[in-house]
C-alpha cells in the first residue's frame, strides 16, 4: 500500500483553475480530509473516485460566476489593479530606469559593452571562417548523391587510400553499372596560358566531360548545360574571366587559344559560368573537354596511371553503402593484376575483405579529407578548435556579464526592495532587469557587428581568408548569430535578473542582501574564466614556439639568395633553362643556375610535388624520394658532397644512369661505402642500373612536418623540369629578382613571372601552422583582454562594498602594502586555482599535439612558469589599481557617513 | 427587519452550523448532514450554501489553524451571526404557528 496517499494531482489543479483564488486553500483541505477518511474506510482506489466526483461537482455556476465578480471585493491588497506586465506605460517607464541606470553606471556599462563588441566581433570572424569551411560544396543540389572515388589498397605496411584515378575509371563504371546518372572526370593541374587577339592571361583551365553540369551545380549563365561541352573544341568559361577577357563582349561563339607550343589548340566558348564559390573544392576558370589533355590518347586506356579526381552521380534510391558492396566485382574485373601483386607481398584483406577497392566518398567529406584530396583539404579539427575558441571567448564575455550583473544586483537590491514593497510582481522585475541586460547586450552586438565591418579588411589581409560582408547575410549565418544572441541574452541577463527578482522585499530594505558574501558561483566563473585564458595563452606561446623552432631548424641548405621560378606545365623547362643559362652566364650577379622537377617550399604556383621511388635492392625493401635535378644543384643551394663527386657536366653518363643519394639513402641499403655502387631493382637485369657517384648530408626536401626521406637525385635529358633555381650574390637581392624578371621576359614571353625567393617558399610549408598560431594569439590576447576587463569591474566593486573595511583597517594601523595584499589575495587565490587547472591541461593538450610533428620542441617549465607569473603580476596590477585608490583615501571620509 | 427567505438545504445548513457551534466547517457540517438526514451530501453543495448563507449575513467566518492532516492547509470556520440565529428563530415560530394551526387532528380537545 502507498504509505503517502496523495489525491489526484490534475482534478486538484482542475479545482485551482475553477475556483476562486481566495476560497481554494480550505476547499483544497476539506477535499484533502475527507480523502484521507475516506481511504482509511474504503481503500484508496475509491477515496480517488471520490475525490475526482467532488472536484467535478464544484465546476457549477456558482464558482465559475463568482470568480470573475469578486478578487477585487474580498481580498484586496493594493486598491489600483495591476497592468499587464508589458504595459506601454510599464514599458516606457523601464526604458527610463534602464537609462538612468547604465548612465549612472557608466564604468560597468563600458565594461559590457566593449567586452561584449570584441567579443562578438571575433566570434563572428571565426564563425564565419569555420561556417565556410563547413559548408564546403554544400551548395550543389544533389550533393547527396555526388560521390568521389578513391582506391584502398591494403598494403602490407598499412591502408592507403588514394583519390587521384586513372582515365579508364568513369568510363568503365558507366558501362558496367548503367544506373549511375553520370561521372565527370576533373583534372586541375597548373594554370595555363590563355591568348586572345595577341593578349596573354594566366587561367586555371580544368579539363572534364560533358556531364560536369549535370552532376553539379554551378550556374550557367550563358549556354545550355546539356550540351555546352559536347564538342572537344568547346569552352565554358567563368564570368570573371569572360569579364577579365572580352569586358563588355558578348563572349558566345569567340575563339580563344588555350596552352603554348605543342599543346596550344584553339576553342569556342560556348557558354559562361557564375563565379565558382570560394567554398567549392573544384576550382575553375575556364573548363574544357579531357579529351584535350596532352597525355590522353596515350593514358586512355591504361589503368596505372592516376592524375585526375573522378565524380559521380548515383540515382536516389541506390544507398552508397550497397553500391559499394557491388562496386567489389569492378576492382576483380579490372585489378586483377594489382590485386594479385598485393597478395604475393603479403597484403591481408580488410574488414570487407578487399586488398584493392574502389570505394566512394560524399561530396560533403571531400574537402576534410586530406588524404584523398592529396593534402587540399581543411583539417576538420582545426576548424573546430577554431569554433572552440570562439565559444570559450564567447563564454568570458558571457561571464563577465553575469559576475557584474550580479555584483551590481547588491548595489541595486534597494530598488528592487522598494519595487517589490510597492507591489512589483516578481515577473515585472524579472522582465525589467532582463530588459536592461537584453539592451547592454544589443549595444554590444550593434557595436561588435561595426567593429566587424571595420576590421574585415585588416583581417582578411593577416589571415590570408577573403570573407565578404555578404556571407554574414546568409540566412543560415544570419540564424546563428541570432540564436547565439538569444543564448547570451537568456544566460547572462537571465539568470542575474532572475536572482534579483528572488529578492525578499524585507531583507533588503532592512539591508541585509547587501551584505551577504560573494557567492560560489562568483568564484567558480572568475576561475573558469581564467583557466581558459591562461589555456589559451600557454597553447599560443607553444604553437608559435614549435612554428619558430621549424622556420629555425636548419634545413641542410643555404634557402637566403636563392630564387625560384616556376616554369609551369606549357614550357619546356629544359629549354628556358637553356636559354637563361646562356643569357645569364657572364652576370657577376648571378652564381649559379639549376633546375629541378620540384620546389623547395611552396611558390606562387602554389604547387607541391613529389615522387616516391620504391624497389627491391639485394633483398630489401627500399622506398626513396625520388628527384629530377640539373648541373649546379649542390652549387645552388650550398650542399656540401660528403663523399664521392657532384655531376659534372664533362661526363657525358652523369646525365642518364648516375645518382647522388643522401646519408640516410646510404643507410638505407646498407652501405658504408655506396659510391660506385649500383642502385636498382634486383629484379631489373637489363644493364640500366644507376650508378652511385656521390654521398651527400641529409637535407630537408619538404616540410618539417612531414617525415624526412632518404633521398635519391639523378639527372636526366628528357623528364621536364619545373622549377628554375637561381642563386644569386647576397648584395642587391630585389635587383637581381628584378634582372631575372626581365631575362624572363626574354626566354618566356608567354608566362607571367612568378620567381620568388626560396626563404619566403619555405614559410608557405608552415602557412597551416602560422595562420593557427595568429589566431590563437589574436583569441587568447582578447580572452586576457575579456578577463581582465571583468576582474577590473569586479575588484571596483567589490571595493567599493568594502571601503568602509579599509577606512577602519587604516585606523587601525594598517599598512597600505599590508591592505593591497588583503584586498588582493582572494582573487590572487581564484587565479591560483585557475592555473592549477589550465597548466596540465595545456601540458598533456600540447603534448599530443606536438606528436604529429617530427621535428619538435620540449615543453619547457619555465613557459608555464612565466605564464603563471604573468597571471599572478596582471590579478595584481588589475586588482591593486583599485586598492591602491581606496587604501590612499583618508579614512575619515569613508568612515564619516552614517 | 427584512426576512431573508432560505431554500431548505441552505435552512438545513444553517441548522447544522448551529448544531455544530464551535466546530463548524465544510466537512463537519457534510458529516452532520449526512448522520441526520440520511440524503448524500455533496462538499460543493455545502461550501455553496455557506458561502450564499455568508453573503446574506447569517453566517461568519474565520480561517482557522492549519492541521496535517488536512495537508497543511487551513480551514475556514464558520459560526451562526445573530441575524443568523434570529432567521432561524423566525423560521422556527413560523413552523410552529402553522403547525399548531393544523386542524382536527389534534389529540386536544375543542
Amino acid at each position: 500500500m502507498n504509505p503517502n496517499p496523495q489525491p489526484p494531482q490534475w482534478a486538484s489543479r482542475l479545482l485551482v483553475a475553477v475556483c476562486p483564488p481566495d476560497l481554494t486553500e480550505e476547499l483544497l483541505g476539506d477535499l484533502y480530509e475527507q480523502f484521507m477518511e475516506e481511504i482509511a474506510k474504503n481503500g484508496e482506489a475509491k477515496a480517488r473516485r471520490k475525490y475526482i466526483i467532488e472536484v467535478l461537482k464544484f465546476v457549477r455556476p456558482y464558482f465559475l460566476t463568482r470568480k470573475a465578480e469578486t478578487p477585487a471585493k474580498t481580498y484586496v491588497l493594493n486598491p489600483y489593479p495591476s497592468p499587464f506586465f508589458l504595459h506601454p506605460g510599464m514599458l516606457r517607464n523601464y526604458l527610463t530606469i534602464a537609462f538612468r541606470n547604465l548612465w549612472k553606471s557608466k564604468g560597468y556599462t563600458t565594461v559590457n559593452v566593449t567586452g561584449l563588441s570584441v567579443a562578438f566581433c571575433i566570434c563572428v570572424f571565426l564563425f564565419l571562417v569555420s561556417y565556410l569551411q563547413l559548408t564546403f560544396d554544400s551548395f550543389h543540389e544533389d550533393r547527396d548523391r555526388i560521390f568521389k572515388t578513391y582506391f584502398v589498397s591494403n598494403n602490407p605496411d598499412g591502408t592507403e587510400r588514394q583519390g587521384a584515378m586513372s582515365l579508364p575509371v568513369g568510363p568503365a563504371l558507366e558501362a558496367d553499372y548503367p544506373e549511375i546518372e553520370g561521372f565527370a572526370r576533373v583534372m586541375s593541374g597548373r594554370k595555363s596560358t590563355v591568348e586572345v587577339n595577341g593578349k596573354y592571361f594566366d587561367k586555371l583551365v580544368v579539363m572534364t566531360d560533358p556531364d560536369f553540369f549535370d552532376i553539379f551545380s554551378f550556374k550557367l549563365l550563358q549556354g545550355n548545360k546539356v550540351n555546352v561541352l559536347n564538342n572537344l573544341g568547346n569552352i565554358v568559361i567563368s564570368r570573371n574571366m569572360a569579364e577579365a577577357i572580352f569586358g563588355s563582349e558578348d563572349p558566345m561563339g569567340k575563339s580563344l587559344a588555350v596552352g603554348s607550343g605543342s599543346n596550344r589548340k584553339d576553342y569556342v566558348v560556348t557558354g559562361v559560368s557564375e563565379d565558382v564559390p570560394s567554398n567549392s573544392s573544384i576550382q575553375y576558370d575556364a573548363l574544357i573537354r579531357i579529351e584535350n589533355g596532352d597525355n590522353y590518347a596515350s593514358d586512355k586506356n591504361n589503368w596505372a596511371a592516376n592524375s585526375h579526381a573522378l565524380f559521380i552521380k548515383l540515382p536516389a534510391n541506390v544507398e552508397h553503402a550497397a553500391f559499394e558492396m557491388r562496386l567489389k566485382a569492378f576492382s576483380k574485373k579490372y585489378f586483377a593484376g594489382t590485386i594479385k601483386e598485393l597478395r604475393e607481398k603479403g597484403a591481408k584483406p580488410d574488414q570487407f575483405g578487399d586488398i584493392f577497392a574502389v570505394r566512394l566518398q560524399n561530396l560533403g567529406k571531400v574537402h576534410f579529407d586530406r588524404e584523398i584530396s592529396g593534402g587540399k583539404g581543411a583539417p576538420i579539427a582545426l576548424i573546430y578548435t577554431l569554433l572552440a575558441i570562439a565559444f570559450f571567448i564567447l563564454l568570458i564575455a558571457c561571464i563577465n556579464f553575469i559576475n557584474l550583473s550580479i555584483a551590481r544586483s547588491f548595489t541595486r537590491a534597494r530598488e528592487v526592495g522598494v519595487r517589490k514593497s510597492l507591489g512589483a510582481l516578481k515577473k515585472q522585475l524579472f522582465v525589467q532587469i532582463w530588459g536592461e541586460t537584453t539592451m547592454i547586450c544589443l549595444v554590444g552586438f550593434l557595436g561588435g557587428a561595426l567593429l566587424t565591418w571595420a576590421s574585415l579588411s585588416a583581417f582578411n589581409a593577416t589571415f590570408g581568408s577573403n570573407l565578404t560582408f555578404e556571407y554574414m547575410l546568409k540566412p543560415g549565418f544570419v540564424m546563428l548569430i541570432l540564436g547565439v544572441f538569444a543564448v547570451v541574452t537568456f544566460i547572462a541577463g537571465g539568470y542575474p535578473a532572475w536572482q534579483m527578482a528572488k529578492f525578499n522585499a524585507v531583507e533588503v530594505l532592512k539591508g541585509k542582501v547587501s551584505m551577504k558574501k560573494p557567492g560560489i558561483l562568483r568564484n567558480s566563473l572568475i576561475v573558469t574564466q581564467f583557466s581558459i585564458s591562461t589555456l589559451l595563452v600557454c597553447c599560443t606561446i607553444i604553437a608559435v614556439q614549435q612554428v619558430d623552432h621549424m622556420q629555425s631548424v636548419p634545413l641542410g641548405f643555404q634557402k637566403e639568395q636563392v630564387i625560384s621560378i616556376p616554369v609551369g606545365n606549357q614550357l619546356n623547362g629544359r629549354q628556358i633553362l637553356a636559354r637563361m643559362r646562356n643569357t645569364l652566364a657572364s652576370d657577376p650577379a648571378i652564381i649559379s643556375i639549376t633546375g629541378t622537377g620540384v620546389n623547395l617550399g611552396k611558390g606562387k604556383d602554389r604547387v607541391s610535388s613529389r615522387s616516391i621511388a620504391g624497389f627491391k635492392y639485394k633483398g630489401k625493401d627500399v622506398a626513396t624520394d625520388w628527384l629530377l635535378i640539373d648541373f649546379d644543384y649542390l652549387k645552388t643551394l650550398n650542399i656540401k658532397v660528403k663523399a664521392g663527386r657532384d655531376f659534372d657536366s664533362s661526363f657525358a653518363a652523369d646525365s642518364t644512369n648516375r645518382v647522388i643519394i643522401s646519408e640516410s639513402m646510404a643507410k638505407m641499403i646498407g652501405e658504408k661505402n655506396p659510391v660506385g655502387m649500383l642502385l636498382g631493382d634486383d629484379a631489373d637485369t637489363s644493364g640500366t642500373k644507376s650508378q652511385i657517384i656521390g654521398v651527400i648530408p641529409d637535407f630537408h626536401l619538404y616540410s618539417l612536418a612531414d617525415d624526412r626521406m632518404p633521398l635519391t637525385m639523378h639527372i636526366s635529358g628528357s623528364e621536364s623540369i619545373y622549377y628554375i633555381l637561381v642563386r644569386v650574390a647576397p648584395h642587391n637581392l630585389e635587383g637581381s629578382l628584378e634582372k631575372l624578371k626581365s631575362v624572363w621576359t626574354q626566354v618566356a614571353p608567354q608566362t607571367e613571372f612568378m620567381g620568388t625567393f626560396l626563404d619566403e617558399n619555405l614559410a608557405g610549408w608552415y602557412e597551416n601552422e602560422r595562420r593557427l598560431s595568429q589566431i590563437c594569439s589574436l583569441a587568447s590576447g582578447i580572452a586576457i583582454f575579456l578577463s581582465c576587463l571583468g576582474l577590473f569591474a569586479i575588484a571596483l566593486m567589490v571595493i567599493e562594498q568594502r571601503t568602509k573595511e579599509i577606512g577602519i583597517r587604516k585606523v587601525m594601523g594598517a599598512s597600505i602594502p599590508g591592505i593591497i595584499f588583503v584586498l588582493s589575495r582572494d582573487f590572487v587565490k581564484l587565479v591560483g586555482v585557475a592555473l592549477l587547472i589550465a597548466i596540465p591541461l595545456a601540458w598533456f593538450g600540447m603534448q599530443q599535439w606536438l606528436a604529429n610533428y617530427p621535428e619538435r620542441i620540449q615543453l619547457s617549465i619555465w613557459v608555464f612558469a612565466g605564464v603563471a607569473a604573468a597571471a599572478v603580476l596582471i590579478t595584481f596590477i588589475t586588482v591593486g589599481f583599485h586598492t591602491v585608490k581606496a587604501a590612499l583615501v583618508n579614512p575619515v571620509r569613508s568612515l564619516r557617513s552614517e | 427587519m427584512e426576512r431573508s427567505y432560505l431554500g431548505e438545504f441552505e435552512e438545513l445548513v444553517l441548522l447544522a452550523t448551529a448544531v455544530l457551534e464551535d466546530g463548524a466547517y465544510g466537512l463537519t457540517i457534510v458529516s452532520e448532514l449526512k448522520q441526520r438526514t440520511n440524503r448524500s451530501i455533496s462538499l460543493s453543495g455545502v461550501h455553496v450554501a455557506l458561502y450564499r448563507l455568508e453573503e446574506k449575513g447569517l453566517l461568519s467566518s474565520e480561517l482557522g489553524g492549519a492541521t496535517a492532516s488536512r495537508g497543511g492547509r487551513r480551514k475556514r470556520m464558520f459560526r451562526v451571526t445573530a441575524s443568523g440565529q434570529q432567521t432561524l428563530d423566525n423560521i422556527r415560530q413560523v413552523r410552529n404557528e402553522l403547525y399548531d394551526a393544523i386542524p382536527g387532528i389534534s389529540l386536544s380537545p375543542r
